[in-house]
């Protein structure tokens, strides 16, 4: 047992892991030793000296934040020097900092506050001269550099955790502050991690700013509705105001400590529903049920409802349909088969851990920035190797990866047996998978993807000597014609070699819901289908123009599963007035009391647990473990299928664009939250403006599939290739086919 | 201890029984007590003694609503919001401890930022229906902004019963005609406040 470093703190016996550092032992060990601009999921930035500590043997003081405890030292954290210290640097911090308080967004849960009181600071002992500073309004985040005291806290997550690398610290001693990097205002995703995590009001939600006083907003513990990442948030709610009896949601926070949010979680929480029983709607409502032949239904929604549902489809005899659930249920059936496991493997945290990344067939940055995020920590913090296949380079992503393999689009399947192939060659393989790969054509398959053997060799040579490897399957694999194969393909990985497996859903719960009902193909040729936040004949929605209004998913308690495998619990932050599911299903014979009641009742053959919903608990531990609800069971099922040999793959020629969403936007949802950006445009190169006879700023008909609709077009510099990115949240329907769609561009006259 | 003690009711020896003659349980015995005390005359000393003042012209009554008694400078009735003496701009910064601390959930404010990056207070309603008057929200009140003033007259036909945030701030003649009262209770500023006040040490 090297690896464990013995030592004291205040004479307490301690034992530190490698890679421990002295605050973090004593945190573990329940010892308090004060920081200003320490957080756990960054490097220390080092920048406050609150955190000196006094090591038997050596001169002068010690930065418990960043100093790994060596065998045998003994420390102490409290003697007079200390204490002398600490407040000597709360005395400068206190210098000329405003004397706003009473009115600061930060007051009532500000470190410097807490701090000056808890080192007892009444009066400024020394001075500096003041100095005019702006205020910068850098759109959603507005900066008071007055109030910054340059813990470097922001600039840490975001170069670290983000990677979006988006601002910077100025030094120049006293007029120090952080500047947006590279830029003149703030160009990056706007996740608001800085705003989190900064310790005081410098950094502030711009449309939030005095609207609100901390100790007056009511937390909701919830979770994030707009992705499959399942990140933890609070809801923070209060009164809307003199003339209103409602509460309404003012912020969204998170314990930025150990987990991040995304600019949608932060800022795109204002898409309740609100509305008041309307029984007649309720009625036809109930009619259009009993007459439907189905029940189409997105994967927003809560496993409880979606358990509901299949109740609905037993007791009356119709179908269910999800495209988005039913393909990931194919995936998941077609890699059991190989794997044995109904689960994939990996999880967020093994991301995060990981020291090599493959990510194929997603634009992971904005399909899952949960995923991007655990990305960049491990760039960051373990020098993680990651390599990015797609057929689009992202500039999002170019900070964080290694390796960029660009393959053609639609040649998924045969990218991934070549990587498969290179993987696994030095390992053991069954039979059957050794006469696959000895039966591939790796010249036909190299040429058609574009993927060249020097390109998989320095693939190789990267991962090389790397441990911990997650391979992060994507949405482009999902559904792709060739899935079933793909998916046996990701299985083979899996299961032949020590690489662990994350398939990121595309929904919120796109998880959940594929575990708990049994989908059936929609061809689009039923007429009598209700939708249920879908389209429908008659459409039952938490959105405008449904024909029964019903809440949205932050007026709703429930369970969702994330990327994780996790069953993790959400409450409602906001009440609703009208009907919801629930009430249909009651009179439909069905029902329970509430809805909750369904979570015990969620199939345990999928791997849930028999728990009721009240005892799932939904916060992360001190230390930043993840308690929230709990982890599914993993499901052992047959390995019965094989690898089937490749077909030729598909080509696609043209113009072409890829359904993906520009940053801050998901969904239907996204898409009414008031705070968020919404680019409805349609991104391109210049080479496919050419491609496509089209310019920057032209109105444009689009058309694939059933498909018509207008854009504008525009041409973006960071933007390489032939494929224009065409955003898919404002737009009515199922989405779910393959991405990538070559479809007909006219321009069509403004006016 | 003993139950004993606990009953014994006779808690010191100056105490004494009142000579109560006992009820009347029948009817005679009740009507006999009620002839008695009609023509006892009892009734005509309190009718003189009204007499004797009405003559006398020495009426003590306060003749409201016409005259008003001086109310104490402590007294709690109707809220005022001051403004700063110097400027006079409003007080209050819209903090919302009032809001938060007060005891029966009666004031409503809302805040917002305004055209010079400061905080407004927008919209600010004191619910004098269910006010109970404990003062809570001038104590917290960082600024001396919120006060209670000496109006008490309340009455209103309705239960739930508003004054708003204009209604309650001094006019701005009355702050420039010095008629603005400076609340003297508790968390008010002490007399000769300046000269404690130390200045912040400057090396230019
Ligand atoms: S940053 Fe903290 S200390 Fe500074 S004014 Fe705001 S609440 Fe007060
Ligand atoms: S909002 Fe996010 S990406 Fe932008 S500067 Fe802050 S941390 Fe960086
Ligand atoms: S803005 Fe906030 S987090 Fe960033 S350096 Fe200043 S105080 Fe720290
Ligand atoms: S006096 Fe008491 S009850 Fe009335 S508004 Fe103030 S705090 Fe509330
Ligand atoms: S406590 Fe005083 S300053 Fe704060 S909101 Fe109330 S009246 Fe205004
Ligand atoms: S916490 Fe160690 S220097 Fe700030």
């Amino acid at each position: 047992m090297s690896n464990l470093i013995n030592f004291t703190i205040d004479g307490k016996a301690v034992t530190a892991k490698k890679g421990e550092t002295i605050l973090t032992v004593a945190r573990r060990e329940g010892i308090y030793i004060p920081t200003m601009c320490y957080i756990s999921k960054t490097t220390p930035c080092a920048s406050c000296r609150m955190c000196v500590v006094e090591a038997e043997g050596v001169e002068g003081f010690v930065l418990s934040c960043n100093t790994p405890p060596t065998n045998g030292i003994a420390i102490t954290t409290n003697t007079q020097a200390l204490e002398n210290e600490r407040t000597n640097i709360m005395k400068l911090y206190d210098v000329n900092h405003p004397l706003e308080c009473g009115v600061c967004d930060k007051s009532g849960e500000c470190d410097l506050q807490n701090k000056t009181l808890e080192f007892n600071v009444s009066k400024q002992n020394f001075s500096a001269r003041d100095q005019h500073r702006k205020i910068e309004n850098w759109g959603l985040i507005s900066y008071d550099p007055a109030l910054c005291i340059l813990c470097e806290k922001c600039v840490h997550v975001c170069n670290e955790v983000i990677g979006d690398d988006a601002i910077d610290l100025q030094f120049g001693g006293y007029k120090s502050k952080v500047i947006p990097k590279n830029s003149d205002t703030l160009d990056c995703t706007y996740c608001g991690e800085c705003i989190a995590v900064c310790p005081v009001g410098a950094l502030i939600s711009t449309n939030f700013k005095y609207s609100a006083n901390a100790w007056e907003l009511t937390r909701v513990p919830a979770t994030c509705a707009h992705c499959s990442g399942g990140c933890s948030l609070e809801y923070e709610t209060r009164h809307t105001g003199i003339s209103s009896k409602d509460n309404s949601i003012y912020r969204v926070k998170n314990n930025f400590e150990f987990s991040s949010l995304c600019g949608a979680g932060r800022f795109g929480f204002g898409f309740d529903n609100k509305t008041t029983k309307n029984p007649d709607a309720f009625a036809r409502a109930f009619d259009a049920i009993v007459n439907a032949k189905a029940i189409r239904f997105s994967s927003m929604i809560t496993n409880e409802e979606a358990l509901l549902l299949q109740r609905l489809k037993e007791s009356l005899g119709i179908k269910l349909y999800n495209e988005d659930a039913r393909k990931y249920a194919l995936f998941m059936e077609a890699y059991a088969s190989i794997s044995g496991k109904k689960h994939h493997s990996a999880t967020l945290e093994a991301v995060k851990q990981a020291d090599a990344v493959i990510v194929i067939g997603s634009m992971i940055a904005t399909d899952n920035p949960a995923v991007r995020y655990a990305m960049t920590t491990a760039a960051k913090h373990n020098g993680a190797k990651i390599i990015y296949a797609h057929p689009i380079e992202d500039a999002l992503m170019q900070n964080t990866i290694t390796q960029f393999l660009k393959y053609e689009v639609g040649t998924e399947e045969g990218v991934l047996a070549l990587i498969a192939k290179y993987l696994l060659a030095d390992c053991e393989l069954g039979s059957d998978e050794k006469a696959f790969f000895d039966a591939l054509d790796d010249g036909y398959l190299s040429a058609e993807s574009n993927i060249g053997e020097e390109e998989l060799s320095l693939m190789m040579k990267s991962l090389m000597r790397t441990k911990n490897r997650v391979l992060v399957v994507g949405n482009d694999l999902i559904a792709h014609k060739e899935a079933k194969n793909i998916a046996k393909l990701v299985a083979v990985i899996e299961k032949y070699s020590d690489i662990s497996v994350l398939v990121v859903p595309r929904d919120v719960n796109t998880l959940g819901v594929s575990l708990t009902c049994k989908l059936d193909c929609d061809d689009n040729s039923l007429e009598n289908v209700v939708g249920y936040n879908e389209k429908g004949s008659f459409v039952i929605a938490s959105l405008a123009g449904a024909d029964l209004a019903t809440p949205a998913l932050n007026q709703q308690e429930g369970t969702f599963v994330s990327i994780d495998n996790r069953v993790i619990p959400t409450n409602a932050a906001l009440a609703f007035d009208g009907y919801e599911l629930h009430d249909l299903a009651k009179e439909l014979g069905v029902g329970k009391q509430n809805t909750i009641d369904f979570t015990k009742e969620l199939p345990q053959e999928s791997g849930f647990k028999a728990l009721e919903f009240d005892v799932l608990e939904n916060f992360l531990a001190p230390l930043g473990e993840d308690v929230r609800g709990y982890m599914l069971d993993q499901v052992e099922v047959a390995m019965d299928g094989s690898l089937d040999e490749l077909d030729a793959l598909p080509e696609f020629n043209g113009t072409i664009i890829y359904n993906v969403n520009p940053v801050l936007q998901f969904n239907a949802y996204t898409n009414i939250a008031s705070q968020l950006e919404r680019d409805t445009t349609l991104r391109g190169s210049a080479q496919f403006g050419a491609a496509a006879r089209i310019s920057d700023g032209d109105q444009v008909e689009i058309s694939f599939g059933d498909k018509t609709f207008v854009r504008t077009f525009k041409q973006e510099e960071s933007l390489k290739g032939t494929v224009a990115l065409n955003p898919t949240f404002d737009l009515e329907g199922n989405m779910e086919s393959y991405r990538f769609q070559k479809s007909k561009i006219v321009r069509v006259n403004h006016e | 201890m003993s139950i004993e003690q606990f009953k014994n009711r006779n808690v010191s020896d100056d105490y004494f029984l009142v000579d109560i003659e006992d009820y009347p349980t029948d009817g005679w015995g009740k009507f006999k007590r009620v002839v008695k005390r009609t023509f006892q005359g009892e009734l005509f000393v309190g009718l003189w003694v009204v007499l004797r003042e009405m003559i006398k012209f020495d009426i003590h009554t306060v003749q409201y609503p016409k005259e008003k008694m001086p109310i104490g400078p402590r007294y709690r009735a109707v809220h005022e919001m001051k403004r700063l003496w110097e400027s006079g701009t409003e007080r209050c910064i819209g903090c919302g401890l009032c809001e938060k601390i007060c005891i029966s959930d009666c004031i409503r404010m809302e805040t917002r930022i305004d055209e010079n990056s400061r905080k407004e207070v927008s919209e600010y309603s004191i619910n004098l229906g269910r006010c109970i008057f404990c003062g809570y929200c001038a104590e917290v009140c960082p600024e001396l902004a919120i006060t209670h003033g000496g109006r008490y007259e309340n009455a209103s036909e309705q239960r739930a019963h508003f004054v708003m945030y204009e209604d309650m701030l001094t006019p701005i003649d009355m702050l420039k005609a010095g008629q603005q009262q400076e609340f003297d209770g508790f968390g008010a500023i002490t007399p000769h406040e300046d000269e404690r006040v130390k200045k912040t040490p400057l090396a230019y």
